[in-house]
């Protein structure tokens, strides 16, 4: 929560410097007249300002438990990010993407393991085969109801699971069933993927979300986003007015299972160790879900607050609390996912941002009356 | 050549034959209406002109393309366009966001689709509702929208599916006159209607049909006085024979 | 070829349990048009119940029925009627609520987790148990008498929900709401209690379901996952809202699964299920003998 505490800390700095800033220059800036101080600037300053405050963060905390906790939570954002292209964009539910997860990190660990390709090469193609299934899943399920959707998902990750826990060779490649495959930490270096100490895979998380967030934040804007909400709300209207409805969700499905797979590779690349327990779970997929519906599917900002919010939650109740009360933070997850559902279905980002753009406005008329004096 | 050529068109669902052996053809810039007793198999002649259902025989063509295989999408884009019976907007959405949506029909650029979709709501005195939520509006504003995001995707054809239904005289009379300025522009019009002082004052022709069957055609006059018409609405014992 | 008929005899007996484990399922479908994904853990949380109810009073582990068939209906109806009732209300006008289905997978996690804090994760089983390890014997073949009794059970129940919803006017009432909620309500039945009881039925025959189990299988806070996939596996190969299809199709499954083995791994049985799942989603969603749906 250091991260979160910093932010709100240099915001209401800012807000101080702005009232300076302005006091400073008041005579030339009257309201109305081109102002400096808009919504839109606010906005893109504090955006600004806390991607700053997510680099210089490991300047600030040297503790590599925590910057572990941080660099899962940044994980985490990025998973329901990816996630939310098909479960909030597209307006349906899949369970079971940890499937994605799994092929990413199997394919670049085998590659790396017993091939030497290098894991950001493996990354790439454990993209591109997720690419493949997703379009292969999302073929025949999307044309059904929402639950049979879900219920196919669940049974594809639950039925590859089983497959991969019960292998020990596809072919040449040995994939090792339920023990896993284990990286050992050598060759260090960027083009190994292969790091001693945090730092590096904390950057490299980061990059990852703050792209996939702009990537989300793009195609809402462009041609796809408006297909994919049309389609999602009203499927009828939407064809009736040129959308492919079901070409645009399998788009959605590839991109996302895309980038859902690089991230199985940037885990066991992290973790390195990597076993179909761990990575192919309902549990994780149904963490994923939960996370980006309580933050808010559908929208940007959602699943990276779900995330920022509740994994600091869930991991410090399995520190404090994992031994006497085991699956406590599940416990938690789900009443708190129950009573958002009740009360505010859209997600906590609806009055998040709505408790957000209050504040913008209130330092924009600050501003103004400052320029008057 | 005829915009739309109906020949033979027959669509069954299981046992019942809803249009049965239907023949009709609208003519460029011309406006069609199409009425009969309620379940006389109107919106289902709509339907199989849109591409929701495949016609089940006969054949309907779209400026001499046959079209009965295609699907609602396609046909968008080939420039045929309709508004639905129960209005459909994507209600979270803004007014503005709904028509881009069509707009995106002609173009894949963002900024030229959210031009186009001012430039229709300008046409349609819509535009200073264009911020609010779709979910918002009455009923004769969301009327409006339905026609307005059909028109984005710039159709040649256009079907309004009973535009009418639901509002008030007055309200009926200003749709009435948005699409006698729609005509204007070379916009080819098929409607369904119930409200007859709207057909009558729109219509170049009407059909009518009863059970599925064409049952008279003509001017709004022609029809107007038609015994078959006139039992068809009020029964066998008010024909004048 | 005596095992395979002795595998096939076990896999229908422990098939028509699971499709007692199924039947719920496809009751509370069936009327709501709902998947419940917290079956699962309703049908263990009736699993625990049946287990106390033998340990601390000793009875008869099919006794304790008494006790659990009343307490889990109430348990469903309260349920449905505190945290999905308010959902239903939100999502009346939309195609298809979501929401629910989200709900009722935190409710599956809340109860499978705080069954895990507060009971713990050992495996359980019932102490004295008149049923355990009893087997029958036909010639050669083997049978498993709680797996008989649970056969017993779930054709019993079968027919009694079946007889319920065809000549009670209880059921008839149900049935009504399920076919058109607003003719339905128009004819005075209020269809938010209705929906309460129809998943207290199912939670209840849920509950009958565990109690089958108990006397043979091993208690365990995630032991519903496994029944609630099934169960989903198995009302789809059913059809949806179809009671026979249910207990059918989890027969289907129990026979796959008894006789699978002989032929392949275990573990490859299950991933045939899966496959079989697949199947009939992508080929016949409406399943065997489900009713038809605008899929």
């Amino acid at each position: 929560m250091t991260g979160k505490e910093n932010l709100r800390v240099k915001k209401t700095n800012l807000k101080a410097q702005k009232k300076g800033l302005d006091s400073h220059t008041g005579s030339h800036i009257k309201a109305g007249s081109g102002p400096f101080v808009t919504r839109g600037n606010i906005k893109t300053m504090s955006l600004a300002l806390a991607v700053l405050v997510a680099f210089g963060l490991p300047l600030v905390i040297t503790s590599p438990t925590y910057l572990h906790i941080i660099v899962l939570m940044f994980f985490y954002a990025y998973l329901t990010t990816s996630w939310n292209m098909v479960g909030g964009f597209a307006g349906v539910l899949p369970l079971g993407h940890s499937v994605f997860i799994g092929i990413g990190a199997y394919t670049s660990t085998i590659l790396s393991l017993q091939y030497g390709v290098s894991p950001w090469i493996g990354m790439m193609i454990g993209g591109i085969l997720s690419v493949f299934v997703g379009v292969l899943i999302g073929l025949p399920t999307f044309k059904m109801r929402g639950a049979y959707f879900a219920l196919a998902t669940i049974a594809f990750a639950e039925g590859f699971r089983v497959m991969v826990e019960n292998i020990d060779f596809i072919g040449p490649l040995n994939v090792n069933g339920p023990r896993g495959l284990q990286i050992p930490p050598q060759n260090y270096g960027f083009a190994n993927f292969m790091f001693a100490g945090k730092e590096p895979y904390y950057y490299i998380i980061l990059i990852m979300l703050i792209g996939v967030l702009a990537l989300t934040w793009f195609i809402s804007r462009s041609k796809l986003g408006y297909y994919l909400n049309a389609g999602g709300e009203e499927p009828e209207a939407a064809m009736a007015l040129g959308v492919n409805v079901a070409k645009t969700k399998l788009a959605a499905m590839a991109i996302s299972s895309f980038f859902t797979a690089l991230a199985g590779t940037f885990y066991a690349q992290f973790s390195l160790f990597i076993h179909p327990k761990s990575i192919i779970s309902l549990d994780i997929s149904f963490e994923i879900a939960f996370i980006a519906l309580i933050g808010g599917r559908g929208s940007i900002a959602g699943p990276v607050l779900g995330a920022l919010l509740l994994r600091p939650v869930s991991d410090f109740s399995r520190i404090y609390f994992g031994d006497i009360l085991p699956g406590l933070h599940l416990v938690i997850y789900g009443v708190i996912l129950i009573l958002v559902m009740i009360f505010q279905p859209r997600g906590i980002q609806e009055s998040l941002t709505r408790m957000y753009d209050s504040v913008v406005d209130r330092v924009v008329t600050w501003s103004q009356k400052d320029g008057e004096a | 050549m005829k915009i739309l050529e109906i020949t033979d068109m027959v669509m069954r669902f299981g046992g019942l034959t809803a249009v049965n052996k239907l023949n009709l053809s609208i003519d460029q810039g011309e406006i069609l209406g199409l009425i009969g007793p309620n379940g006389a198999g109107k919106s289902t002649v709509f339907n199989c002109v849109a591409g929701v259902y495949a016609p089940t025989g006969g054949r309907v063509q779209f400026n001499g393309q046959t079209i009965n295989n295609e699907k609602p999408w396609n046909l968008c884009k080939k420039g045929l366009a309709r508004t639905f019976q129960l209005v459909k907007p994507f209600a979270t959405k803004s007014v503005l966001y709904n028509v881009v949506v069509g707009a995106f029909a002609t173009t894949d650029n963002t900024k030229e689709a959210e031009q186009k979709a001012i430039e229709i709501l300008k046409a349609l005195k819509f535009e200073d509702k264009k911020e609010v939520k779709a979910s918002s509006l009455t009923i004769a504003d969301r009327k409006r929208l339905e026609i307005a995001r059909a028109l984005a995707t710039e159709p040649k054809l256009l079907l309004f599916d009973e535009v009418m239904a639901g509002l008030r005289p007055a309200e009926v009379d200003g749709m009435v006159e948005i699409i006698k300025r729609l005509r204007k522009t070379g916009i080819t019009i098929f409607l369904i209607e119930h409200i007859m002082r709207a057909i009558m004052a729109l219509s170049d022709r009407i059909v009518v049909i009863h059970f599925g069957k064409k049952i008279a055609e003509g001017t709004p006059q022609q029809v107007a006085s038609n015994d078959n018409v006139i039992k068809a609405y009020l029964g066998d014992d008010y024909g004048v024979s | 070829m005596i095992y395979l008929l002795e595998d096939a005899i076990n896999g229908i007996l422990m098939g028509s349990i699971y499709g007692l484990t199924a039947l719920g399922l496809t009751i509370v479908f069936g009327v709501l048009k709902v998947i419940n994904f917290a079956h699962g853990s309703l049908l263990m949380v009736g699993m625990y119940l049946a287990l106390w109810s033998v340990s601390l009073i000793g009875i008869h582990p099919y006794l304790a029925l008494i006790i659990v068939v009343p307490v889990m209906y109430f348990f469903g109806y309260y349920l449905q009627d505190i945290v999905i009732k308010p959902i239903f209300k939100a999502e009346k006008d939309v195609r298809e609520p979501i929401t629910v289905i989200i709900v009722t997978t935190g409710v599956w996690y809340v109860l499978d987790n705080l069954t895990l804090l507060i009971f713990g994760p050992q495996y359980r089983s019932i102490q004295a148990n008149p049923l355990k390890g009893k087997m029958i014997e036909l010639g050669e073949i083997f049978i498993s008498v709680p797996k008989l009794w649970g056969f017993c059970t779930a054709i019993i129940t079968a027919f009694g929900v079946y007889y319920f919803f065809q000549y009670t006017r209880m059921g008839r009432a149900i049935r009504a709401t399920s076919l058109d909620r607003d003719a339905a309500s128009l004819a005075g039945i209020n269809q938010y209690k209705i929906y309460n009881i129809a998943f207290g039925i199912g939670t209840a025959v849920a509950g009958i379901a565990a109690v089958t189990l108990v006397p043979f299988y091993n208690i365990f806070p995630t032991v519903g996952v496994l029944f609630d996939i099934k169960g989903f596996i198995i009302v789809v190969l059913g059809g949806l809202g179809s009671m026979g299809g249910a207990i059918i199709g989890g027969i289907i499954v129990g026979l796959i699964e008894s006789i699978g083995p002989q032929f392949m791994t275990a573990t490859w049985t299950e991933a045939i299920v899966y496959g079989l799942f697949l199947l009939v989603l992508f080929v016949k969603p409406s399943g065997l003998f489900g009713e038809k749906h605008d899929w």
